[in-house]
């Protein structure tokens, strides 16, 4: 069974809590209760993480080739300036896809740019909770089209 | 869980493809890989009726035409997932023409657009769409006809 790391990053904890005009209601919980339940649907494993530390992000990463058989990562603020977590998915040799929870490209200019999306397979961005599950069906579907 | 498919009204989207797209499988096939635009088409006609809704395929090559025929989406159908191809980077007019229609827009690509050219990393019309998915070949427009359909995959309201 393929097996898929999700990884969230600084503040998505508050999830449901801050600014939920912009990143809605629900909590990072309900997100992967979601995942889990899609997961089912799809015939593979999730498992779900949240860091607030960049370093954690790296390391989690690093750990994931030979468990994982692919990422989704949704690196919040860091997306935009973390030449760090570029060079970890770069260095990991697994497919990763990039999610936003809002449209980053409606909001401040500096949220126009990822560092990350050039190391990563595509991006899914501004479809609320469920660009995670549209990237678990995109990883899901590597290979297969 | 396909709500939109049990409401007895089927909703109806458009899929339109901007200059190019009609190449596909014969150009570039390294980075848009073998499929052509018809067979990608059958893909997403597949998905739809999978999710009960229906939709229609419109390609061209001219701005004017892509931009007459999103306003004329206005108040017609559901929503419109568009792969405005190269349009996407430069043209105000599009996007202009995506506020004016009311309808939400989801903005495809077949490739990872931040992995090219610089010209390519920015969207005119990003802002204007609900969203941006990239990058997963053909699969992309799957990808985005789901997004289109609210009331599917929504496990975190039921």
């Amino acid at each position: 069974m393929k097996s898929f790391l999700v990884i969230s990053g600084p503040n998505m904890n508050l999830l449901g809590t801050r600014k939920t005009s912009i990143y809605g209601e629900g909590s990072l919980e309900d997100i992967h209760r979601g995942l889990q339940a899609r997961a089912d649907e799809l015939g593979v494993a999730v498992e779900c993480r949240q860091f607030n530390g960049e370093g954690e992000i790296i390391d989690s990463l690093q750990s994931a080739l030979g468990r994982f058989d692919g990422v989704i990562i949704n690196a919040g603020a860091l997306a935009h300036y973390s030449y760090a977590l570029r060079s970890a998915i770069g260095a990991m040799l697994l497919p990763c896809v990039e999610v936003f929870i809002s449209n980053v490209h409606a909001r401040e200019e500096f949220r126009h740019t990822s560092v990350l999306a050039p190391v990563c397979v595509g991006v899914i961005a501004g479809f609320g909770k469920k660009s995670y599950l549209l990237a678990l069906d995109a990883l899901a579907n590597l290979g297969s089209a | 869980m396909l709500a939109a498919g049990g409401r007895g009204i089927m909703k109806h989207y458009a899929v339109v493809h901007g200059p190019n797209l009609n190449m596909l499988g014969k150009r570039e096939v390294g980075i848009y890989g073998g499929r052509t635009m018809e067979s990608i088409n059958a893909d997403v006609e597949a998905e739809a009726r999978k999710l009960g809704v229906s939709v229609e395929f419109y390609q061209s090559n001219g701005e004017g035409e892509l931009v007459t025929f999103i306003q004329q989406c206005r108040g017609r159908v559901a929503g419109i997932l568009l792969n405005a191809g190269a349009y996407t980077h430069y043209s105000v007019a599009l996007r202009d023409g995506i506020s004016a229609a009311s309808v939400p827009v989801v903005e495809v690509h077949i490739s990872n657009i931040y992995k090219r050219e610089a010209f390519r990393h920015v969207s005119f019309i990003a802002p204007v769409c609900l969203g941006q998915i990239c990058g997963f070949g053909a699969y992309s427009y799957i990808l985005g006809l789901r997004a289109l359909i609210e009331e599917r995959l929504d496990p975190w309201t039921s």
